[in-house]
Parts: structure tokens; C-alpha cells; sequence
């Protein structure tokens, strides 16, 4: 014979799994896990734009080429200083550019780097140091692209170019399979002389990062020009014209390994506010199936057979299953989509699963949220046992949900600005909010006696708040008529009243 | 044997006395009827026996045993207010309650399958409850109580809410298990039902047992009635009570006759031979249980 609490955990489980919303909310995670690669695939195609430089002096385009490289290898090195930092390579070569982070690169130093190998030579030397599972670093696709001037353009006048050129940029419908320019620069030979304007064909408001570039190019080009015009040596004029004050950034140093920190404790604040979701989703599905249960007069057939409290517990095995049912879902398509793919989703999801290694915290964690959807659902059962409607139950669940939901916000700002800050501890020792509090604040590290004492204290609340809140289920369960007051519920809990 | 046996029963609820000391004894096989009207402490009675409240004061026997869930796998149960899950297919649910009253998967679903062929739903055995019609669902309800084949069936205003076709059905199924064996205890205000049904009967008001006996005892309680067709009036034969002319044809006049409470119209029947009073017609009119109900609650309400 099976245990009647089963019997009663398995059919509320079946009535759960089949509704739409479960299968909803079961596959929304998923959903997003797959279509964030796919987003980011799309995003990455069109990333570098093209320009044409049009320039009958010759002396322009090198200049204005020379000046994108510079720009393209900056943002290279910024890439693998984040890269080095987030999976710890700075001591490949803690002298290396890449491992000072956070800060502003000069042109001197970009220089320096790609004189020192660039990006082939960093990859080179992190590769030796790097953990196995480091996925590689990726570098993004260049900003710009100069592509060769064709020579009818090359000759043209600035007439015919205003003719031809929004050809080029805006290609018509006939023309679309071949790749459009997305920009085209004319620089008139005479252009320092101040007579004739340089000229640029957009298809829309061109980047304040090219017009920068662009800008700072050509002035240097003409101050050049100006002091060779003014007897200076060629050599001596185009270094004045680069001549730029020093200018030291000066930073505290960084806090080590921040970012790591805050990707690692991502999984112990989602694993809170996944518990938190799934709780209010199961516990209402839940309340949902009780409230049935009384309105459809079902409850006396049922109590017929089984106690109030197989019942009551039966009930409370299978909305903790469920939620536990999403949870595992949820976090093997995690697992899954961490090892399967690459990128972004990857590199955040993998460091952040990092904590489930470590047989403490994951035992802590499936505590704390096991404890959680105890305490919660238990709430949830009597409020059902009380309501003859969805509406009567509501009224108890507003403020409910409020007092549990409401602080969760404050919760997690506080656990990723401090995840030991008092308030953040205090928090942990209310029992209502310690299953929340620290599982958010699991991945940072909690002390041991923290973790082993709140997780008592919890223990005693729970087992106190079943006592009690049982005894209203069992007392309200058949009888009809007014919804309990507050006073009425007091009195019930302390079992001065039976139906 | 003894099924059920409640001895001095008292349930109050607060400072309202729902049971008052109530004892009464059903054999094992019978057919038990427990009439009263609304408010009558019918339906509590029937929850303590089944466990679902414990009473004040007094004692309980089921099956020889204390109330308690251990009693389910060989009791059944239709309370009054019926409801079903509505996402559960007819023949999963009949399934789900024989199996929180102790019986195997497989068996559940064997018993509901031959149950839902004999009500003729055998077709809508994987029919969600939602998608039945009214009636469909209270055959449903029906075979949830006795796919144990319980020893005790416990009806609680069985007839209320159904159509007349399973009206007939449930008597039909409420015969089929007296003939079993099964005791069968049922509540119910609408006299016809337990007219047909009843081997024995219990009637109460407001918590108390206001008469226990077969249907014959109960209609013994009311002083029977003839109506005789004569040339002159009864007055004075032996136990007529009172006598009233309702009308006079051919020097014959037709009379409506009340005899003492207890007296046999056989008796009058004989006395007028003996004693050569003229007689045309000599009809007993036999009181209905509907009369009995009136009588004896009337008669209590009259004095509470």
C-alpha cells in the first residue's frame, strides 16, 4: 500500500505539470539561454564598418589609416586586460600592458604593444598559464575597415564624386548584393589651406569616435603643413604637429579579482531569486489546487480517506517537488549551456556554477532552499485552507507577498555592493528572509558558525510554524462561512478553538 | 454483528450542542436511513463517524473498531456537497480515491474501469472530470465510494442534486450492495427514498434521536386511519378515536375514521361482524413515512 502522502504529493505534482503556466515558466530559462548565443551571432555580423578615403594628395589616408589602427589596437588591448583579469592570466607577464587594468591606454603605450608582438604575441604568453577550460580569448571584429579607393573614384572631381558616392553608400534595390560603404571621406589636396572642405558621405550620424580620429588627423596634417610652410624642417614640422602633453592616470589600486568576485556570487543571488520565483509560482499553483479542493466540496471526500495531515504534508511534498523539479531543470540547461557553447553566456555561467563544486556550499544551498520552500509553502497551504476563492485568498496573499517579496530588492543590491555588510547579516538571522539572504550571500563566503547557526535558527521556526499553521489547516479546512480575522487565526494557532 | 454502534454520543461546537446524546446500533447488512431535517445533526453525526470530527463525549464503534483512517480501506463515503478534480480524467480519479483507501494501483483501475462500464461511462474513462455533464460526474462520484466494495457505505443526503435516471441509478447500486452484504447507512430528508430503501430507520431533530425501529414501528406510531362507507356512524366501536362524515349517497354516508395510536384496524374489522354493522366499504389508509416524519418532529418542535 502506498503511503497516502505520496498518493497525495504525486496527484498534486500531476496537477501542477499539467498546466500551461508551469510549462511556461519551466521553459523560459531555457528559451533565454538559447536565444542569447543566437542574439549575440546576429549582433556580431555587421560590427565593422567600412570607409573610403578619397585623398589626390596622398598624404591624408595613411595618416587617417595609421590613426584607425592605433584606435583598433587600443580596444584590443582594453579586451585582454578584461580577459586577462576575469580568468586570472596577469602572471603570464605581470609587466605586460594587459595586467594593469582599468585605465586609460596612451598612444605610446599601444605602440609599445604592438611593437612588443601585439594581441598574437599576449595570446601567446596567457596560453601558457591559462587553466585548461579558459575558453580563448576572441578578438572583436575592427571598428573600421579601409577599403581600396576604385581608380575612376580615385580621379574624380568633387562633382563627379557628389554624383557617385550616395551611390555607393545607399546602394540601390539592383545593387544590394554588393556590400554597401558605410562611409566616404574627401580630402581635397588643398584642404590646409582652409579652401576647400574636407567632405563625408554617411547614411546616417557618423560615430563621435571616427570624427575624433578623423578630426585629430587632419589638424595634425595641417599644422604640419603650416609650420613647413613657415620655414620648418619637414621632420621637425610633423613632430611639433604630434606634439601632445603626458597626461598619468592615477587609480587606487584595483581590488583584486573584483570581477571575479561579482560573477561568482551571480549564481547563489540567481539560485535566491529563482527560489523566490519558483516559490511564488508553485505555492500559488498550490493554493490554487486547495482552493478547488474547498469550493468544489472536494475536501470532505478526501478527509474521508486520509488525515488532515497526510493531506496537509502531502500537499507540501509536491509543491516542493515541483519547485525542486524546476530548479533541476533549470540548472542542468545552465550546466548544459556552459559546456556546450561559448562566449559570453558561457564565460558568465561558467566562473558562476564554480560554487556548486564545492560539496559545502551546494549542501548548504540545497539546504537553505529546501528550508525556503518548506517555510513559504506552509504559509501558502494554510491561506488555500482558509479561502472558499481565488479572491478570498488573494486578500491574505497581498500582504504576504509583500512582507516575503518586497525586501528581496534590498537583498540583492546589498549582497553584490557587501555581501557582509550588518544589515545583510542581520537580515540573514530573521528566518523569514534567511533562506533568501544567504543563499545570495553563499557564494561570497559565509562563515561557517553564520551558516550552521542561522540554518538552526530556521530549523526552529519552521518546525514552530507547522505546529501552529497546522492547526488552523486542520481547523479551517471544512468549515464554511466567514473568512477568518486575524484574532480568530491567533486563537486557532493557539489551539483554543475547533471546528 | 454490529456495524455501527454510537452510545452516548454529544458533539458541541462552541456553546451550540450539534449532537445530544445519541446511541443507536446498525446490523451488519442492513439498510439504515437517518432522517431529519436540515440542521438536524445528521451530517455531524456522520463526520465523527468517519473521523473527520471527533466527538465531545460518548463512544463510536466502526466495524468493531474505534474511527480512524485504518477504517477507510473497508468504508465509503458520499458526502453531500460532491466535487471532483476537474483536470482528472473519470477513471484516474475513481483510481485516486481506491488508492488513498489502501487498494493497489492495478486493482483501482480494474474496479473504476468495470464500475464506469456498468454506469455506462466506459466510453469516457480518460474524459476530463470538466468535460462531463452533471450527471456523468455524479456517477462518477458514486463509483469513488464504492470502488473498495466497502462493508460500510456511508451516504450523506445521497439523492439531493441528482436527476431523476441516477436517482434510480444509486437506488439500483444501493440494493445491488445490501444484496452483497454491505451495510448501508444514509441520510436523508426526502421520506420516498428511504420509504423504499430502509430496513431500519433513525429519525432526529436538532441533535437528538427522537425515534429507532423498522418502518412499520414508525408508522405504528401514528393512529392509522380508514375511511368506511356505513349506515350509521362508528362512534363508539371499539378504539375509534374520532369519526367524520365526508358525505351521504343512497342513505349510505362515507366516513374518515381515526383509530387509538397502536390499535390494529383488523380488530374494528372483526367487532363490526360480530356485532352486524352494515358496511360497504372498509378501507385502511396506511400512513406515509412523510406523515411519520411530520408527527414526530412536528410533535417535538411543537414542544421544544
Amino acid at each position: 500500500m502506498t503511503n497516502p502522502i505520496l498518493l497525495v504529493a504525486a496527484r498534486e505534482f500531476r496537477q501542477i505539470a499539467a498546466t500551461r503556466s508551469f510549462w511556461i515558466t519551466l521553459l523560459i530559462i531555457p528559451f533565454a539561454l538559447a536565444i542569447g548565443p543566437i542574439a549575440s551571432h546576429f549582433m556580431r555580423q555587421s560590427q565593422t564598418e567600412t570607409i573610403m578615403v578619397i585623398d589626390p594628395s596622398g598624404r591624408a589616408a595613411p595618416a587617417i589609416a595609421k590613426r584607425l589602427d592605433l584606435d583598433e589596437q587600443r580596444r584590443l588591448l582594453i579586451e585582454l586586460s578584461r580577459y586577462s583579469d576575469s580568468h586570472d592570466l596577469d602572471k603570464a607577464d605581470p609587466s605586460a600592458l594587459w595586467a594593469r587594468h582599468d585605465r586609460y591606454y596612451t598612444d605610446a603605450e599601444v605602440e609599445a604593444f604592438v611593437r612588443a608582438g601585439g594581441v598574437e604575441r599576449a595570446k601567446h604568453l596567457m596560453q601558457r598559464v591559462a587553466a585548461p577550460d579558459t575558453p580563448p580569448f576572441e578578438e572583436p571584429d575592427p571598428a573600421y575597415r579601409i577599403v581600396p579607393t576604385p581608380p575612376p573614384i580615385a580621379g574624380a572631381s568633387p562633382a563627379e564624386l557628389a554624383r557617385t558616392l550616395p551611390a555607393l553608400i545607399n546602394p540601390p534595390k539592383s545593387q544590394r548584393d554588393t556590400e554597401p560603404l558605410d562611409y566616404a571621406i574627401y580630402v581635397p589636396a588643398d584642404f590646409a589651406g582652409g579652401r576647400a572642405p574636407v567632405q563625408m558621405w554617411s547614411d546616417g550620424a557618423p560615430p563621435g569616435s571616427l570624427m575624433g580620429a578623423l578630426q585629430d588627423t587632419l589638424t595634425s596634417v595641417m599644422r604640419a603643413r603650416f609650420l613647413e610652410a613657415h620655414g620648418l624642417a619637414a621632420a621637425a614640422a610633423e613632430t611639433a604637429s604630434r606634439l601632445a602633453p603626458l597626461i598619468a592616470v592615477n587609480r587606487p589600486p584595483p581590488g583584486k579579482g573584483q570581477e571575479q568576485v561579482a560573477i561568482r556570487s551571480i549564481l547563489p543571488l540567481l539560485v535566491s531569486y529563482l527560489l523566490l520565483m519558483s516559490l511564488m509560482l508553485s505555492g500559488s499553483w498550490m493554493l490554487q489546487g486547495t482552493v478547488e479542493e474547498r469550493s468544489n466540496k472536494l475536501i470532505e471526500t478526501v478527509l474521508a480517506c486520509i488525515s488532515p495531515d497526510q493531506l496537509m504534508y502531502g500537499k507540501l511534498v509536491g509543491t516542493v517537488a515541483v519547485g525542486l523539479t524546476m530548479i533541476a531543470f533549470w540548472v542542468a540547461c545552465a550546466i548544459g549551456a556552459a559546456f556546450a557553447s561559448q562566449g559570453a553566456i558561457a564565460d558568465i555561467l561558467r566562473p558562476a556554477l564554480a560554487p556548486l563544486s564545492q560539496p559545502s556550499v551546494a549542501l548548504a544551498m540545497i539546504y537553505y532552499f529546501l528550508a525556503g520552500y518548506l517555510m513559504i509553502s506552509m504559509i501558502f497551504l494554510t491561506i488555500g485552507a482558509m479561502s472558499d476563492s481565488f479572491r478570498d485568498a488573494q486578500s491574505y496573499l497581498s500582504p504576504v507577498m509583500l512582507v516575503v517579496a518586497m525586501p528581496f530588492a534590498i537583498i540583492a543590491q546589498a549582497v553584490l555592493h557587501d555581501p557582509s555588510s550588518l544589515a545583510v547579516r542581520i537580515m540573514s538571522w530573521i528566518p523569514i528572509y534567511t533562506p533568501f539572504t544567504m543563499l545570495a550571500r553563499l557564494g561570497a563566503g559565509v562563515p561557517l558558525w553564520e551558516v550552521i547557526g542561522c540554518g538552526v535558527t530556521l530549523a526552529a521556526f519552521i518546525a514552530i510554524e507547522v505546529v501552529l499553521l497546522a492547526r488552523v489547516f486542520r481547523a479551517t479546512l471544512l468549515s464554511a462561512g466567514s473568512k477568518p480575522n486575524l484574532a480568530r487565526i491567533a486563537r486557532l494557532m493557539r489551539g483554543r478553538e475547533t471546528e | 454483528m454490529t456495524a455501527l454502534l454510537l452510545d452516548s454520543v454529544i458533539k458541541d461546537f462552541g456553546d451550540k450542542r450539534a449532537v445530544d446524546d445519541l446511541s443507536f446500533a446498525v446490523r451488519d447488512g442492513e439498510v439504515f436511513g437517518f432522517l431529519g431535517g436540515n440542521g438536524a445533526g445528521k451530517t455531524t453525526s456522520l463526520r465523527m463517524v468517519l473521523d473527520i470530527l471527533r466527538p465531545s463525549a460518548g463512544r463510536i464503534e466502526v466495524l468493531g473498531r474505534a474511527p480512524g483512517r485504518e477504517n477507510s480501506p473497508e468504508l465509503g463515503f458520499l458526502p453531500e456537497e460532491r466535487g471532483l478534480y476537474r483536470t482528472m480524467s473519470a477513471l484516474d480519479t475513481i483510481t485516486y480515491f481506491g488508492r488513498l483507501k489502501g487498494m493497489s494501483k492495478g486493482d483501482a483501475r480494474r474496479e473504476g474501469r468495470a464500475l464506469l462500464e456498468r454506469f455506462e461511462l466506459g466510453s469516457s474513462a480518460n474524459t476530463r472530470i470538466e468535460r462531463l455533464s452533471k450527471g456523468m460526474a455524479q456517477k462518477v462520484q458514486l463509483a469513488t465510494a464504492i470502488v473498495n466494495a466497502p462493508r460500510l457505505l456511508i451516504l450523506d443526503e445521497p439523492f439531493s442534486g441528482l436527476d431523476p435516471v441516477n436517482q434510480g441509478l444509486l437506488e439500483l447500486e444501493i440494493q445491488r450492495l445490501s444484496k452483497r452484504g454491505a451495510t448501508i447507512v444514509f441520510s436523508t430528508h426526502v421520506m420516498q427514498h428511504a420509504e423504499r430503501l430502509c430496513d431500519r430507520l433513525l429519525l432526529l431533530a436538532q441533535g437528538r434521536k427522537l425515534f429507532e425501529g423498522t418502518q412499520d414501528e414508525a408508522r405504528a406510531t401514528l393512529p392509522a386511519r380508514l375511511s368506511l362507507t356505513a349506515r350509521e356512524t362508528p362512534m363508539g366501536l371499539p378504539n375509534v378515536q374520532a369519526a367524520t362524515a365526508t358525505g351521504t349517497h343512497d342513505g349510505w354516508t362515507e366516513w374518515d375514521v381515526q383509530l387509538a395510536p397502536g390499535s390494529d384496524p383488523g380488530d374494528l374489522l372483526q367487532a363490526c361482524t360480530e356485532r352486524g354493522f352494515a358496511l360497504r366499504r372498509f378501507e385502511q389508509n396506511r400512513p406515509s413515512l412523510h406523515d411519520v416524519f411530520l408527527h414526530i418532529v412536528g410533535g417535538e418542535e411543537r414542544r421544544a
